[in-house]
């Protein structure tokens, strides 16, 4: 969708700018990009191609060039056509397209602004896109889109962007929270570092406990153990926006004199990214997580609750009870058991969205069961066929890797005579077995097939033989004449 | 995804995915796996069926996983007396005869959490699927599953070998059969 194309966008000219090395971060953006609709790009793309600068030769930066074309071109369909997509929050930035597309133009004739064009796309275009939940989770996995964005979009539309972002399911804001709060430390370096101040102050107020887990967490893991007592504690007191004095009291070690709860936050969080950038840019799961663990290790049960509960922010006129915090905890849950399965289950790391996962999960379960049921269906028809003892052979095969053991033969041959003496009539059933019995006795002269080793086995396969001739009942003077004939024969 | 969360630093989960993902993952799980389900094939009288193979081998599959899990021990439990016994809760009643679908009212409050009516559908579909799991939390319908997912996994591994090894032993018959019948 056209978000996905500004995302890319979006990524994509500050790389640029910046060097062709960082082509490759955007680049999963650029496939997934272009899974929508490619065919409108080709119509803009020579159009717009002389308006591009490609500052790179790289074959990747030439895909930039050619995405930012298809964006350009985007927005020209969207100028042209009208068209609104999925959120009606498009329509803001729509009132004035052509402001849009021509400072955008302008931008790219330059050359490519780095952070300013990303801001006048950004701002146009992340209303629509940050409520397209699997977009959001792109954005979550790329830290750079999300430090671009936000430096671009910190600025401009502020309560409009907060007010979409509740729209879209927390545990895709965990992530792409998560992402943006790791994205925004990463370039903290600039102004940016102003704006993740008020992005996260919006992020929080609006969307509750999406980010605040694993920013809160992040801070903490960074603050140490002792600020982080304090500042679990100060949180606590905290929700609701209460006691932002006490908060920032305790929390004055380490981050700035400023007292308003939130700025408090966003000041440590600055200072964190400051300090630590690689460490809370690692894993923002692995900062919940091993908050948590300090949490359960420093601290009794009791408080334990708690310590999750600190993670979550309550939300903007919301109800800041248990319920909604421990709600927010159990969906922390889940949600990591769907990350779990994920893993678990091939194929199921493009697919987005819980509804979908789990079906996959539930083709892929099915089609295990299905695949049990056939191969004991097929167990059941093999199974009459060959003995038991079999079995045990073939077990140790598997467990000690050897090949067929010589003495298999000897159930095997025991079973052919079953065989033929069972399908042929009665009227040679004798002769048949006798026959077999030679052409087992010949067959250890004939080294054709390693079947039978010793004349051990040989004089087995005999008094098998023989004792099944008996059992036939055909007289033991019968069968002895026969024999001894047989033996003539041979 | 940044970061998997196999690798998460976290003891507590690592231990959870841990014990699910890699328990049934090792050789020497499926070694007894298979030397349970050989038992198994071997006490089930061959003429039974294929119905009674897949049930040997699904009970050598809950006995190889200790019943630590829930649908392991629905599994054996459901053999041992069938449908006598529901004890997957505590107070569980006694029901016999034909399984009538219990009303869903603990499970849309469990799994309302991740909203969506679809999520819930597909929740409760996989809990039909999941031996034993009907009346499951989301949560804990989703590490039966992951648990179960692995289990099928390494029994699907392991009675593919035994019926190509038994298939191969089989032809070796054939073989020899037709070897004897031909050289005389």
């Amino acid at each position: 969708m056209e978000k996905e194309r500004f995302l890319s966008v979006d990524c994509k000219s500050p790389d640029m700018n910046s060097g062709a090395v960082a082509d490759q971060v955007p680049r999963p953006f650029l496939d997934l990009g272009w899974e929508q609709p490619v065919h409108h790009d080709a119509q803009f793309e020579s159009a717009i191609s002389s308006l591009v600068s490609s500052p790179s030769s790289n074959p990747s930066a030439g895909n930039g060039s050619v995405v930012v074309r298809a964006l350009i071109g985007r927005f020209g369909s969207i100028c042209d056509s009208g068209e609104i997509s999925q959120t009606s929050c498009y329509s803001t930035p729509l009132d004035s397209p052509p402001k849009l597309t021509l400072p955008v133009l302008g931008h790219q004739q330059q050359g490519g602004g780095g952070l300013p064009m990303p801001g006048t796309m950004a701002d146009g275009q992340f209303t629509p896109f940050a409520a397209n939940p699997g977009f959001t989770e792109r954005a979550a996995r790329s830290s750079c889109f999300g430090a671009w964005s936000y430096g671009g979009l910190g600025d401009q539309s502020g309560l409009p962007v907060a007010r979409n972002l509740s729209r879209v399911p927390s545990s895709h804001l965990l992530k792409s929270a998560g992402a943006l709060q790791m994205g925004v430390p990463d370039n903290g370096k600039d102004a940016s570092k102003s704006n993740p101040e008020r992005m996260e102050m919006e992020m929080r107020s609006k969307l509750g406990g999406g980010m605040p887990p694993s920013s809160t967490s992040g801070r903490t893991m960074v603050g140490g153990s002792a600020n982080n007592v304090s500042k679990r504690k100060a949180a606590s007191k905290g929700r609701g926006k209460e006691s932002p004095l006490s908060s920032s009291n305790l929390y004055s070690p380490t981050a700035a004199e400023d007292e308003h709860p939130d700025a408090k936050i966003c000041k440590s969080a600055k200072t964190n990214g400051a300090d630590k950038d690689s460490v809370v840019k690692q894993e923002t799961e692995q900062n919940i997580g091993a908050s948590q663990k300090k949490g359960k290790e420093n601290n009794a049960k009791p408080p334990e609750p708690p310590k999750d509960y600190i993670h979550v922010r309550a939300r903007r006129g919301q109800a800041t009870d248990s319920h909604s915090l421990a709600e927010r905890v159990r969906r922390e849950k889940i949600s990591k058991r769907m990350k779990f399965l994920q893993d678990l289950v091939p194929g199921c790391n493009k697919i987005t969205g819980k509804a979908m996962m789990l079906d996959e999960i539930i083709n892929y379960v099915q089609s295990l069961q299905r695949q049990v049921e056939f191969l004991s269906m097929k167990l059941a028809t093999i199974n009459p066929q060959v003995d038991f003892d079999l079995e045990t052979l073939l077990q140790e095969n598997m467990h000690q890797e050897h090949e067929p053991l010589p003495q298999q033969v000897y159930p095997l041959e025991g079973t052919s005579t079953a065989f033929s003496y069972a399908q042929q009539p009665q009227g040679s059933p004798l002769q048949s077995a006798i026959t077999n019995g030679l052409g087992v006795s010949q067959q250890p002269l004939c080294p054709t097939d390693g079947l039978a080793d010793a004349t051990s086995q040989l004089g087995n396969f005999w008094e098998s033989d023989l004792r099944y001739v008996v059992q036939l009942g055909f007289g033991q003077s019968q069968g002895a004449e026969f024999f001894s004939q047989s033996l003539h024969a041979d | 995804m940044i970061s998997p969360s196999s690798s998460s630093a976290s003891s507590s989960r690592k231990k959870k995915m841990k014990r699910a993902e890699t328990k049934w993952r090792t050789a020497a799980q499926e070694r007894i796996y298979r030397r349970r389900l050989l038992e198994a094939l071997r006490a089930t009288a061959s003429r039974a069926g294929p119905r009674a193979v897949k049930e040997a081998a699904d009970s050598a599959l809950a006995l190889t996983a200790r019943g630590q899990s829930q649908w392991s021990r629905a599994i054996l439990l459901g053999r041992c007396r069938p449908r006598r016994k529901l004890l997957l809760k505590a107070g569980g009643k006694v029901r016999r005869g034909r399984r009538r679908p219990r009303p869903a009212a603990p499970v849309p409050v469990a799994a309302a959490a991740p909203a969506g009516k679809k999520v819930r559908d597909r929740l409760r579909v996989l809990g039909r699927l999941v031996p034993g799991c009907r009346q499951l939390s989301a949560p804990s319908l989703l590490e039966e599953a992951a648990d179960y997912v692995a289990a099928l996994e390494m029994q699907v591994k392991a009675m593919r070998a035994l019926a190509d090894a038994l298939s191969a032993a089989s032809l070796n018959a054939a073989a020899a059969g037709e070897a004897e019948s031909r050289v005389v």
